[in-house]
């Protein structure tokens, strides 16, 4: 068993380095960093807006005006999400390489509206569908253009720091005010840039995908997040998460950098179809796993063990746990847990951690497809909210999905008892014959 | 004054052992700033540091912050998993203090 697990180690190690030091992937973390803040306010008002019961209460024109009076804090922040990761990418890989990343930021979004469609089609009185100019579909800033936003970012940026580093600028005379000669010294390489991303954008014009959008998003976003949002891509990822962290390794972190973009995206199209008034169509989301599967206590659902601690728990040791880890459980930080248990390289409870929250993952899944609960209205509930509230909250204000939790709860609870039960039975004895042993020396 | 500076993912749970680390602190007399950062925040925060320690969880960006370290040339670690589970405040702050060379 030793040695199984340190060829895992060994191998998880050299992954979790990767993945985490790879320029892009952490321009890519930052950049949604980037976006945190936006989306979380975004997400407040469309909680505010659609406070339950509310409709009921006051007059339909009065909900209505309520409702339009605060629609702009999403349709300017968690609508458009899209353009505040692609900044954040762009400002986050040059200020990586040194650069003028101000610059980087904004380059990467130019870039990303040049190849944005700039017409939408609009219905007229009698049926016939005219395109409107000089405008940019929020749709394409949301969820659609996440995936070309992404690349766009990298790519810009990159081709950014090309032009800088070739020194191909315009260099100002000594006795220039400093912003002006930086302002001039990113003319030619952001100019090269931008044209490069024109270039690209007038070569699909004469493709049938008519904008690069429209050919990202449906040869490889759509189908990559149809993987992502169906149940195999997802226990994979679950697994996964638990797997990093049962090295000790921080599974989320890892694992997120990878997925973040699909589940982002499938969480923003549930969004707009919450917005418009639309059936929901995705189960699996950001929300699905942050609420629902890693949120419970933290990564694997600790919340449960904390209270199999609290009822079961002889030993000291573990008695002694509980108190330092529920007032963080509560707020879904279970490192004391983790590390504490301990869960890390521990056989004995590797089972109930890889096994609860595959069938917690299965449970969440169906009781969403079943209609039992509803699904994930792309509400970005921030991942330190108390469990209940936050399955509330995610679920569009519907009590169902803070009940969906304490299932939850009572199943990992049921898996893991009988582990708990041995493992505080193993400390108690411990405890007491160390306590014997101190005994006898002090009658010897 | 020493400067402790712990780093984890989002300097949530480091967080914790921070108030720890103080109590601790406090009763022996020594006098720290004891402060934890999200990963990103690392690099940067390092120059006002003396010793760096590094969530176990995320010991994978030791080599990374080693680069830094040396630049700033201040000593770092990984905290040894089970004081960090323990939330052992006086474990980790006599670490810290033995890293620094005292």
């Amino acid at each position: 068993m030793n040695k199984f697990m340190e060829v895992l180690e060994n191998i998880l190690m050299p992954i979790a380095d990767k993945l985490n030091n790879n320029r892009y992937l952490t321009a890519l973390r930052n950049g949604f960093m980037v976006a945190l803040p936006f989306i979380i306010f975004g997400s407040i008002f469309v909680v505010i807006a659609n406070f339950p019961f509310l409709d009921q209460w006051i007059s339909e024109s009065a909900y209505e005006a309520y409702q339009a009076a605060l629609g702009p804090a999403s349709a300017s922040t968690l609508s458009i999400m899209g353009l505040f990761v692609i900044i954040g990418i762009g400002y986050k890989l040059t200020e990586h390489y040194g650069g003028e990343s101000i610059y980087g930021g904004a380059v990467a979004l130019a870039s990303f509206l040049i190849l944005t469609p700039q017409v939408i089609d609009f219905e007229t009185a009698n049926e016939t569908i005219e395109q409107v100019g000089g405008v940019i579909p929020t749709a394409s800033l949301g969820a659609e253009g996440m995936f070309l936003g992404i690349f766009t970012a990298f790519f810009a940026a990159e081709l950014y720091r090309f032009f800088v580093e070739k020194d191909w600028t315009i260099k100002m005379p000594a006795g220039v005010p400093d912003a002006v000669s930086r302002s001039f010294s990113a003319l030619i390489p952001i100019t090269l840039t931008l044209s490069i991303f024109l270039i690209v954008r007038i070569i699909f014009s004469y493709t049938p995908f008519d904008t690069v959008q429209n050919f990202i998003y449906t040869l490889i976003q759509e189908p990559l997040t149809a993987l992502g949002s169906g149940l195999p891509a997802t226990l994979i990822a679950v697994l996964l998460i638990q797997l990093f962290w049962f090295f000790g390794l921080h599974g989320q972190i890892i694992v997120n950098s990878v997925f973040d973009p699909i589940w982002y995206a499938l969480n923003n199209q549930n969004l707009e179809a919450f917005n418009a008034g639309q059936e929901l169509p995705n189960i699996v989301t950001k929300q699905f796993i942050d609420t629902f599967i890693v949120g419970i206590g933290g990564s694997g659902m600790t919340l449960a063990v904390i209270i199999g601690i609290f009822l079961i728990g002889r030993s000291r040791q573990l008695k002694e746990l509980g108190k330092l880890g529920a007032p963080a459980g509560i707020f879904n930080v279970n490192e004391p847990v983790i590390f504490g248990l301990p869960i890390i390289m521990n056989p004995l409870v590797i089972i109930p951690w890889l096994i609860a929250p595959v069938i917690v993952t299965f449970i969440t899944y169906f009781a969403m497809a079943s209609g039992m609960v509803p699904y994930p209205n792309g509400v970005i509930v921030p991942w330190t909210t108390p469990t209940v509230l936050s399955g509330f909250l995610a679920t569009g204000n519907s009590w169902q999905g803070g009940a969906l939790q304490l299932v939850n709860i009572a199943v990992v609870f049921v898996i893991w008892w009988p582990f708990l039960k041995i493992m505080d039975k193993q400390y108690y004895e411990n405890e007491n014959s160390a306590e014997d042993q101190r005994n006898e020396t002090v009658n010897m | 004054m020493k400067h402790i500076l712990l780093a984890c993912s989002a300097g949530m749970s480091t967080s914790l052992l921070v108030s720890k680390m103080k109590e601790a602190a406090e009763a022996k007399g020594i006098e720290a700033e004891i402060w934890a950062v999200a990963q990103d925040k690392a690099p940067k925060e390092m120059e006002r540091a003396d010793v760096l320690l590094i969530g176990p969880q995320m010991r994978f960006m030791k080599k990374k912050f080693s680069k830094t370290a040396d630049e700033v040339g201040i000593p770092l670690d990984v905290i040894d998993p089970m004081s960090y589970g323990r939330v052992d405040g006086e474990a980790v702050l006599n670490k810290a203090l033995e890293l620094m060379g005292e």
